[in-house]
């Protein structure tokens, strides 16, 4: 899937005339700046007074009731509720923050009728822990480029709820083949081998519940399927509030698509699960397969997500962090130079090692 | 009675001088480890190369023994040989390990025999070496020479230095080199975007799988038989082919004629 990463097209215009209300903001009952949302209290804080909030005493002080179920007029001219610049946001930018003022803003629309996710789970990571993260695993990757491991670049590492459709679905699964069992052993100047043939059958059925797919269009489905699996116990009913301090996308990617791909992962878990009860043969492949998957049934999700996007010789490179377990993912390009002057650099010391090591025993 | 002491003692003086001289002299003449039945080394040469003999043998453990003759007793020059360095009770240690240079004037050949550790230090390989720098000097009557180059050899492959740098320029040291640090490159470069830790029941629900048909048919059997190889070791390596002499101590070595 083709990444592009969202914030380029993100920009502001001054003037305009459209409707504030169409954009949330959450602010402080104390004092009245931006409240965002906190990963490691898994509350809400006021950045200039520090003061602490719960969703509910959010809720409270938040004068408008949002009623999401009913779709709001979906407009690609915001403004910013605190400073009145205009916020223009791409087609899925559905929170983001105000570049004049840096208050959270959450686009209502982008989160109402169609596009309200039933389902969310928090952040867990820190910023700064995302950063960690990315620095302990791009350490590793002898051959990257220098530029991946820019203080810059590391930065500007962004916190983004990601879209996700989640399937639940009954599986039926049947598969048949051939498996043999082979044993061998010596008498006398002879080794024989004996070889037994079985035809194998195996067929079942599984329940599979919230199966992740990838709803934006921007983020990698290769590598947004690395950082799976999320731990589902702290999944809970979506709320607007969270949205604030982070970056967030709505889907773009219809359920009846994500089921496609969907599907394919479940195929191959049956698969492999009938698989794996074939025990005690020394061989098996499979002749014939069929799996039939039912009752689908979909879910809109938001999941915690850190994207850090490096540009190297004109290519992209998007690295993306779990929010909630840390688990990263993500292609690092080689660097020619790197890999050459390791390459004679391990020849030499292989090398050296070899005669003046090897001369002491000869 | 004095002058008669004074001259008593120059007499004594001169006796013990030239007793010295003497000794000296037949020190020279019956060097211990080169033996030039043929006379055809200088005094000065064969004291040369009996100071490198000895430090050889006090810094390395090794003894090494030249053999000028045209006489081997009928026998060989590699029995000839063997039976020399044994009789005369050269080497070092339980296993005396040694090395004897025989220049059999009578056959033209020079053989280098080889006991205790010696045999697996100089195998065939290194005694080719030794005999391509020992011969060319045989067949222009450089005896001095020859020696040299053979006592030279064996204290250059000796040290360690010389033995890294053989080492480091050595065909297979580089070819190990080269492909160990290819095959590490190539591996590192392999970078992977992340374990997969997803597997066929991370979304399964907890006891949601149900097993409805196991099947396992018996369909038919076959067995095979393939005939052992057994393999014949060529006789044990490292030296390269030992043999026993008349002593009934294992020996190596190799000659070539001039």
């Amino acid at each position: 899937m083709h990444i592009f990463f969202f914030l380029c097209n993100l920009f502001i215009r001054e003037e305009g005339g459209i409707s504030m209300s169409a954009v949330k903001e959450y602010r402080c009952p104390n004092c009245g700046a931006g409240v965002g949302f906190d990963p490691i209290l898994q509350h809400w804080k006021c950045s200039f007074c520090n003061s602490e909030f719960n969703k509910n005493q959010l809720k409270t002080a938040s004068d408008i009731k949002d009623n999401l179920d009913e779709p709001v007029e979906d407009l690609n001219l915001y403004h910013c509720s605190s400073c009145g610049a205009e916020l223009i946001a791409d087609d899925t930018t559905s929170a983001t923050f105000c570049l004049y003022c840096r208050n959270h803003s959450v686009i209502k629309s982008r989160f109402s009728g169609r596009f309200k996710p039933e389902k969310l789970i928090t952040f867990r990571i820190t910023k700064e822990q995302a950063k960690d993260i990315y620095k302990k695993w791009i350490k590793k990757k002898i051959f990257a480029p220098s530029i991946f491991k820019n203080k810059e670049e590391i930065d500007k590492i962004t916190g983004v709820y990601a879209p996700y459709w989640l399937f639940d679905c009954i599986t039926n699964g049947y598969i048949e083949g051939q498996a043999t069992r082979v044993r061998t052993w010596t008498s006398g100047n002879y080794k024989y081998t004996n070889t037994k043939y079985y035809r194998v059958v195996r067929g079942g059925n599984s329940k599979y519940s919230k199966v992740p797919v990838d709803g934006s269009n921007k983020l990698d489905d290769n590598i947004m399927n690395l950082i799976e699996p999320y731990n589902y116990n702290a999944i809970t009913d979506f709320s607007m509030e969270y949205m604030s301090g982070f970056f967030a996308e709505k889907y773009d990617v219809e359920a009846h698509e994500a089921e496609m791909s969907m599907r394919k992962k479940v195929e191959k878990f049956i698969e492999d699960r009938l698989r794996s009860t074939v025990v005690g043969y020394s061989t098996f492949n499979i002749t014939q397969k069929s799996i039939n998957i039912s009752d689908c049934a979909h879910k809109y999700a938001m999941m915690p997500v850190y994207l850090i996007n490096n540009k190297y010789k004109e290519k992209n490179h998007i690295f993306i962090i779990n929010g909630q377990t840390g688990k990263i993912a993500g292609e690092t390009p080689i660097s020619l130079l790197r890999q050459i002057g390791f390459g004679i650099g391990l020849a030499l010391i292989i090398w050296l090692s070899i005669g003046f090591g090897g001369a002491l025993f000869v | 009675m004095l002058y008669l002491y004074k001259k008593l003692g120059f007499l004594l003086l001169s006796i013990i001088f030239v007793f010295l001289i003497g000794s000296q002299k037949l020190y020279a003449y019956e060097s211990h480890n080169v033996k030039d039945y043929l006379n055809y080394l200088t005094e000065k040469e064969v004291n040369n190369l009996q100071r490198s003999i000895d430090k050889i043998k006090e810094k390395h453990d090794l003894e090494l023994v030249i053999v000028i003759t045209d006489d081997t007793e009928g026998k060989s020059s590699m029995e000839f040989a063997d039976d020399y360095y044994d009789y005369n009770g050269y080497g070092v240690g339980d296993d005396h390990s040694g090395l004897l240079l025989l220049i059999d004037m009578n056959a033209r050949v020079a053989w280098i025999s080889t006991t205790g550790s010696a045999i697996v230090f100089f195998d065939n390989s290194k005694i080719d070496e030794i005999l391509d720098k020992v011969t060319p000097y045989l067949t222009d009557g450089r005896y001095y020479n020859a020696s040299k180059a053979f006592v030279n050899f064996v204290r250059s492959d000796l040290s360690y230095f010389y033995r890294a740098l053989s080492m480091l320029f050595s065909l297979q040291s580089i070819l190990i080199a080269i492909v160990i640090s290819l095959i590490v490159t190539i591996i590192l470069s392999i970078s992977s975007k992340g374990k997969v830790t997803v597997d066929s029941r991370t979304y399964e629900e907890a006891g949601g799988f149900k097993l409805d048909v196991v099947k396992d048919q018996f369909i038919r059997e076959t067995t095979t038989r393939v005939k052992i190889e057994t393999s014949s070791s060529s006789g044990g390596g490292g030296g390269g082919g030992t043999h026993i002499g008349s002593s009934g101590r294992s020996h190596g070595g190799g000659g070539r004629s001039f």
